[in-house]
């Protein structure tokens, strides 16, 4: 552990940890969508502010984003379940029902979001409204707030998981929730902000001048702030962390990490500050914010994973890890990603070419771009 | 060490594990049953449509398409991603130890996953605009991507009951893809597209019902869905060739058992019913079929698949996966050893209600219970042990209990010693009795040396082992 990830792990270890850390990344690309868009929708219902192009994209394309985001979700899922089985497991079972109850909560979550795209809602009476406008965000946030909740628990000692168990309490307070959420939650803005970037960028239209560049706008701000507070958020959270997951984020493995945390996300906030002055959303400029977003999604996935592994025992897994590699199967998963990856890549072309002469072209809808995460989904 | 992992154990209330995920388990396979069968159904529709054998076809593939969507891709996903938690909650180390040897199985099938996913909602989305070329395509990936699907974790979930030359969990090495193409494999992989064939169809009588379509077309439409039912003919092949791949003793639980047997007949009638409709009434007299008896027939499906999936979870008893890890999370070594040290010796977690018991005696038997028998049993709701074992004289109590396989062949032996087991009864004659407030010991040398005589008497050796012979636990056959 004195030597930057992912060296200074046995091969097993550090192979796991780096599949793992990919899909996780992966699966956050469109959790940051769902939970930062959910947030906007909800703010533009309370307060009667949802006609603009933002809020109908995001209207348009939460259940697709929800559906990827829980698609992608499965694999680190299994891969956690290789790399910290124990802990993974245990935290589950302490949380029991309150751990479950996410389920029909993402449920309920997915079909609010296809009433917020439905015409019927808009004739419903304002309380009615509103309350199917704040209904994703309040479901995703609870899932959000659960998987955070999840971990913390499951990188505590033994002692703590049987006093909690004893205790029969279903909730795990720790000091670390709040910030370990709220840096989550503002986190997740830039994502947003690039991610909606290239979608207006895709169904720009040359008559619609005033409202893309306001649109625009609205963008830069949501990835500046988001900037901002991150930056924020992260240093409160550092230093109400356990000490021994500070040590680890501050220390060799992660510190190089943390360094290109930063210049990804500065990157990002020098295409926003240019965007707000200009008002306008080029692809030059947001080709150089998706490096800067991929740049600082790696040095923060690292960093995250800091805080878990300076706390566990490491070293008492990696016989499980290098068992796990002698399983057969590999070869043939890596074939199959390839394969799927590939064809899903056609699939969108497809679908992106291969239009009936008579069928009305490119809709007010987006395309190629979101085709893009979609191929992500499995490569 | 040969210890096995202790992990904090819930408490279900007065339902069973089973049925929790057994519940679950048949609503989420009926579900991706629903997806699977659909994607077939819709490409032979579309291409029907595209044809002209069938005008009304392609109207036809958008709606149902959308119900796949809403329903499957919603519901589906997420039982899917609750089937896993659930798992986690009943046994982890079950779980735990399928994801470790089939990992990359897993991983093979979420490629797919991902692709049956983009590729349905890129139907879903753009369908209606594409050339037919590209609609069928799309929903060729769309269907074949779902089969796949299945295709891969049936190799998992069989491999549970007929872990085939994968070998005995006590190994060194042992051979995934042995394991994965086990006896199995085809016949319940064939079965289950056969299933799925028939769930989309019905669900698929039950939407053409809903469409605003005049009754010659709806007609035209179900004749047309009924054709997936055909392919029910060839169930009963299949089924007796699953039970053919059983171990013996797992055939016998499932023919001897009056429990089984009834899960067995809701299975098997209920697929009757459904087959002899479809073949009078759909394929012969081209009937038409309304809104309410479409509907029942689902339902009917619904219930058949539930009698399987109980059916499936019950052969395997005493073991979650028949390779040698017993529904009570131990395996052979970890029981003899257990069987020496003690079952809960070293479960570091306390019990939540420890003030709630007179006796650290009756608090010992409480964590025996937890750890032994929860998995299976409550102690006054379904399957309860009071009711059971409850009115039984205490020599009864610990001669049944020690000799716990030959009880019951699907219950594992005890694997605790003789103190714990003493604890145990004594829990269950407490609780029988309205929980006293005091209770006194039992720590009589002579009742210790029986039980012993008893447990040493019985062995250590699955149960089934002693009606049906050697080498049960390392698989059967
Ligand atoms: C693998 C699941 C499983 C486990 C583990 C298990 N049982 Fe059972 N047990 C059953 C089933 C199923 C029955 C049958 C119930 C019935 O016949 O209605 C049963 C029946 C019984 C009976 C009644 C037997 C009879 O002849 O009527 C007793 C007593 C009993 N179990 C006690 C226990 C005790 C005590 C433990 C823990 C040490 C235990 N069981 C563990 C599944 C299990
Ligand atoms: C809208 C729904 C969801 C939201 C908002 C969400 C949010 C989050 C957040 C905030 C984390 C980080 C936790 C932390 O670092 O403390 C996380 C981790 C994770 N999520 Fe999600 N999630 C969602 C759905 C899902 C689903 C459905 C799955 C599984 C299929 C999933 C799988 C995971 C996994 C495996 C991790 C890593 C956990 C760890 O390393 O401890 N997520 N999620």
């Amino acid at each position: 552990m004195n030597s930057p990830f992912p060296f200074g792990f046995p091969g097993p270890t550090a192979f796991y940890l780096t599949l793992y850390l990919v899909t996780f990344l992966i699966h956050a690309l469109f959790m940051n969508y769902v939970l930062a868009g959910s947030s906007v929708l909800a703010v533009g219902a309370v307060l009667r502010r949802d006609t603009g192009p933002i809020s109908a994209l995001l209207r348009d394309w939460l259940p697709f984003m929800l559906s990827m985001a829980i698609t992608a979700g499965v694999a680190p899922l299994l891969f956690i379940q290789i790399l910290f089985r124990e802990q993974f497991y245990t935290a589950n079972l302490l949380l029991f029902h309150r751990w479950m109850s996410i389920l029909p909560v993402l449920m309920i979550g997915f079909y609010l979001c296809y009433l917020l795209k439905s015409k019927m809602v808009r004739d419903w009476p304002l309380i009615a409204r509103v309350a199917v406008g704040c209904g994703p965000f309040l479901c995703f946030g609870f899932v959000g707030w659960s998987w955070v909740e999840n971990h913390l628990l499951s990188v505590q000692s033994a002692e703590t998981w049987q006093r909690q168990y004893e205790a029969g309490t279903l909730v795990f307070r720790s000091a670390e929730l709040i910030p370990r959420l709220a840096l989550w939650f503002v986190a997740a803005f830039p994502t947003l902000a690039l991610l909606l970037g290239w979608q207006l960028h895709v169904t720009q239209k040359e008559d619609d001048g005033w409202e893309r560049a306001d649109a625009a706008r609205r963008v830069a701000i949501m990835g500046l702030a988001g900037l901002v507070l991150m930056a924020i958020a992260a240093g409160i959270y550092v230093g109400l962390m356990e000490a021994t997951s500070r040590d680890a984020v501050l220390g060799p493995i992660a510190a190089p990490y943390f360094v290109v945390w930063m210049i990804g996300a500065t990157a990002q906030g020098a295409v926003w500050a240019l965007t707000l002055k200009s008002g306008r959303l080029g692809t030059r400029s947001l080709a150089i914010a998706t490096a800067g977003l991929t740049a600082a999604f790696f040095g923060m996935a690292v960093v995250r994973e800091a805080t878990r592994l300076g706390r566990l025992d490491l070293e008492s897994l990696y016989a499980k890890h290098e068992q796990a590699t002698r399983v057969g199967g590999f070869w043939l998963f890596l074939f199959f990603l390839v394969v799927n990856g590939a064809i899903i890549a056609y699939s969108v072309r497809l679908s992106l070419t291969a239009r009936r002469p008579d069928a009305d072209e490119p809709e007010g809808e987006t395309m190629p771009d979101e085709a893009k995460p979609e191929a992500g989904a499995s490569s | 060490m040969d210890l096995p992992p202790y992990y904090p154990i819930n408490d279900f209330g007065p339902a069973m594990k089973g049925i929790v995920i057994g519940g679950l388990g048949i609503f989420h396979v009926f579900l991706a049953m629903f997806a699977i069968g659909g994607g077939m159904l819709l490409c032979y529709f579309e291409w029907l449509g595209q044809t002209g054998r069938c005008p009304g076809a392609k109207k036809f593939v958008d709606g149902y398409f959308k119900a796949v969507v809403l329903v499957s891709f919603i519901v589906g996903a997420i039982t899917g991603v609750a089937m896993w938690f659930t798992s986690i909650q009943v046994s982890p180390r079950t779980i735990g130890f399928m994801v470790h040897e089939f990992h990359w199985i897993w991983a093979i099938e979420w490629t797919f996953f991902s692709l049956e996913i983009s590729s349905g909602y890129l139907f879903y989305r753009y369908g209606p605009k594409l050339t037919d070329v590209a609609r069928l395509r799309l929903l060729a990936t769309y269907a074949i991507a779902s089969w796949f699907s299945l295709f891969w974790i049936n190799g998992i979930l069989s491999w549970q009951l007929t872990p085939g030359s994968w070998g005995d969990i006590g190994a060194d090495t042992h051979s995934v893809w042995g394991g994965f193409f086990n006896a199995g494999f085809f016949p319940s992989l064939i079965f289950r597209t056969i299933t799925a064939m028939t769930v989309a169809s019905l669900a698929a009588m039950v939407i053409i019902n809903l469409m605003p379509l005049d009754r010659a077309g709806k007609t035209d439409l179900i004749n047309k869905s009924a054709h997936l039912l055909a392919p029910m003919i060839a169930m009963p092949v299949l089924g007796a060739w699953w039970t053919a791949t059983m171990p013996a003793d797992a055939r016998a639980t499932l023919f001897a058992n009056i429990v089984m047997l009834m899960f067995l007949g809701m299975a098997v009638g209920s697929s009757v019913l459904i087959g002899l409709y479809a073949y009078f009434g759909l394929i012969r007299q081209r009937m038409y079929i309304n809104g309410p008896t479409a509907t029942l027939l689902t339902v009917l499906a619904f219930v058949a698949t539930a009698g399987g999936e109980f059916v499936r979870e019950g052969v395997r008893k005493p073991f979650t996966a028949r390779a040698g890890l017993y529904s009570t999370s131990f395996t052979q070594v970890e029981l003899d050893r257990l069987r020496q040290v003690g079952c809960v010796t070293n479960d570091p977690y306390p019990l939540q209600n420890a003030d709630a018991y007179p006796s650290d005696q009756l608090r010992l038997g409480a964590k025996v219970f937890r750890f032994h028998c929860s998995v299976c049993h409550t102690y006054d709701g379904a399957n309860a042990v009071l009711h059971l074992a409850g009115s039984w004289t205490p020599d009864q109590q610990r001669l049944n209990i020690a000799q716990l396989q030959r009880t019951k062949t699907f219950m594992p032996p005890f694997g605790g010693t003789p103190e714990e087991l003493e604890a145990l009864v004594q829990l269950i004659r407490w609780k029988s009795d309205g929980s006293p407030e005091a209770w006194p010991v039992s720590d009589d040398e002579a009742t210790l040396a029986q039980i012993q005589a008893w447990l040493d008497e019985v062995g250590t050796r699955p149960g089934i082992e002693l009606i049906h012979g050697g080498g049960a636990a390392e698989g059967g056959h």
